[in-house]
């Protein structure tokens, strides 16, 4: 059978299977072992626990939970309201101060985490009720923390750029610069638009400036300077080319438990093995996924399906720029149903040599796509930050948590017509730090 | 994608003596998982402090941690599925009736334990072969690679455990398919 035939049966059986409520994973080695069966027979599916394993080999991986526990061990402790708090009391004279400290807040804790989630969950506990409690539509307080929480996977460090760098070979580390201009970019649409709605349709308490007393501002430093330490120590130990993502990861989980210990008194084993276990939880789910795409992408190119698509397409002469709306329409649609990790491993090997072929920059595409992938987190029917605020404030309907998101997409797509416009946005930063990419 | 967030979410048992058992096996493997990767995490710190402190070379951290990382998420692949941390996407079955929600419950779970069964099956066979061979990784430190190896049959082994007792407990009705309510 022709390969790219072939390949739309895999495209279709794929969606059928994972629609039918099996878990990613799971369906992805269970398409994988069917089309190895019926086109390769019987003997290749031997190789499919050495792939699964091999795919896992890799040191690079091990960034993953080590990022995943930074984050955990945070948000177990009342950090992120530290955070946002710390913010306000120097922001005050900004209207919608709260929400602007809420969504700086989101920033400064996805650069310790890498999940969205996690600094949705983080940062959304504290800082939800106090917006409602003054004032804020609950559209706006729940909308801003979900689309807040997605910065976690652009702002370094970003669980879902060490996926796309260990699926494309690209290095993780000019990866991780690449997304720090965006975020900020992304940060200041966010703020932009939430200090316009607050001051167009807020009330009068939320519009109204708090006083704080320089006592006041000085006195919650302590507890908000070691996070900005260990943010700045990764970022020095990464980029200073003292260690690797993996070797930081792990100093900055180990700093991070010690912090949540010392300062925030979290000295229960109980609380540690909370925050070991669901760390644990959140790491395998992503690892077995991993491997399980490693597996489904072996059957692609054993197939011959990844490289017919990419010959195909680079046969097919359309302009390059029709080509990258193409492909942001298939990451927005892909990215409303599953999860960013699934999406990159399945997507990125194949539309990497298509994308370059066309002449982009692979970690400008790997920013695109990763901000179409935030936009899937708060967008239904799958938006999972949407999920973990109506966790977080149950008596918002989610309904109201969507519209509250909403603008925020537009925030999102105005970002990636931006980075279409001016590409140096994302290439600028790791030309200058590390030169000239290839 | 309600299984990821449903993290508090564990499969009731029914009081059936199989299903509590393989819960309690899956539950020690969180343990036994979580635990290697907090060994991974300081074993990373001890080779960064040989490395950059000492000034020695490190032989045999980067591959025991990576081999940890690997036999964690293995052992680990039941405990997750047993507190329902397996992402997927639910649209369909919310919008199916109970009866044919049930249906595809048991389908979607027998065409996991047929893969898994596979994924044993060849699992098993490769850390037979790498133990009978006494194969060893081609580095400074030479591991007898049937000992990372032996997470592939051990880690699906518990996995497939797991997702029978899952089965059976959708078939005895102790769980709702999906762990998604009746609709109204």
């Amino acid at each position: 059978m022709d390969p790219l035939i072939l390949g739309g049966f895999v495209a279709l059986a794929t969606i059928l299977v994972l629609f039918s409520g099996i878990s990613v994973a799971n369906g992805l080695l269970v398409v994988a072992a069917c089309f190895l069966l019926a086109f390769d027979g019987l003997r290749s599916l031997e190789l499919m626990p050495e792939i699964f394993f091999g795919k896992l080999d890799n040191f690079a991986l091990l960034s993953i939970p080590m990022f995943i526990i930074m984050g955990a061990s945070i948000a177990s402790t009342r950090a992120g309201g530290d955070l946002y708090e710390a913010l306000e009391r120097w922001l005050t004279r900004v209207p919608g101060g709260l929400v602007i400290s809420n969504l700086g807040a989101c920033a400064l804790f996805a650069a310790m985490s890498g999940s969205s989630p996690a600094t949705c969950a983080a940062i959304g506990k504290m800082g939800i009720p106090e917006m409602r409690k003054r004032g804020y539509p609950d559209g706006v307080a729940s909308g801003a923390i979900a689309a807040g929480g997605t910065l976690g996977i652009l702002i370094p460090p970003s669980v879902t750029m060490i996926v796309y760098g260990i699926a494309t070979e690209t290095s993780i580390g000019r990866l991780f610069i690449a997304g720090v201009v965006p975020g900020l970019l992304l940060v200041g649409l966010f703020m932009a638009w939430s200090i316009y709605d607050t001051w167009k349709n807020g009330s009068e308490e939320a519009l109204a400036v708090r006083q704080y007393s320089w006592k006041e501002r000085f006195e919650i430093l302590p507890r908000v300077l070691p996070f900005l330490f260990i943010i700045m120590g990764v970022l020095y130990a990464m980029y200073g080319g003292i260690a690797t993502p993996s070797e930081t990861a792990a100093v900055g989980a180990i700093l991070c438990i010690v912090i949540a210990m010392v300062i925030y008194k979290m000295w229960s084993p109980m609380a540690i093995w909370a925050v070991l276990r669901d760390s644990t939880r959140e790491s395998v789910m992503i690892l077995f996924i991993i491997a399980a795409a490693g597996v489904f992408s072996y059957m692609l190119s054993s197939l011959s399906i990844t490289q017919s698509i990419a010959t195909s397409i680079g046969e097919l002469d359309v302009n390059p720029w029709v080509l990258m709306l193409a492909i942001n329409v298939f990451l927005l649609v892909a990215g409303f149903f599953l999860p960013p990790v699934a999406v990159i491993l399945m997507a990125a090997p194949i539309l990497l040599p298509i994308v370059t072929g066309a002449g982009f920059d692979p970690y400008w595409f790997a920013v695109v796509l990763t901000i179409n992938m935030e936009i899937g987190l708060i967008t239904p029917p799958v938006g999972l930050n949407l999920y973990v605020i109506n966790g977080i404030a149950p008596d918002i309907p989610l309904k109201t948590i969507l519209w509250g998101s909403m603008p925020f997409v537009a925030c999102m797509i105005i970002a990636i017509i931006l980075l279409c416009l001016f590409p140096w946005l994302a290439t600028g930063l790791p030309d200058l730090l590390m030169g000239p990419g290839v | 994608m309600s299984g990821s967030l449903n993290q508090t979410a564990v499969s009731p048992t029914g009081g059936n003596a199989f299903i509590r058992a393989s819960n309690g096996l899956s539950s020690l493997c969180g343990i036994v998982s979580a635990s290697m990767i907090l060994i991974a995490v300081i074993i990373t710190c001890q080779m960064i402090f040989v490395r950059f402190v000492l000034n020695l070379s490190t032989i045999w951290q980067t591959e025991a941690v990576v081999y940890l990382m690997v036999s964690a998420t293995l052992i680990g692949l039941p405990y997750v599925q047993r507190h329902r941390g397996h992402v997927n996407v639910d649209l369909l079955p919310l919008m199916l009736g109970q009866k044919i929600r049930k249906l595809l419950a048991l389908v979607v779970l027998i065409a996991s334990i047929i893969v898994i069964c596979i994924m044993l099956f060849y699992g098993f066979e490769q850390w037979y072969v790498a133990f009978k061979k006494g194969w060893t990784s081609d580095t400074v430190w030479g591991v007898r690679l049937w000992i990372p190896y032996l997470a592939l049959p051990v880690g699906f082994g518990l996995f497939l455990l797991q997702l029978v007792a899952d089965l059976v407990s959708i078939i005895m009705g102790y769980e709702k398919p999906f762990g998604l309510e009746e609709k109204l």
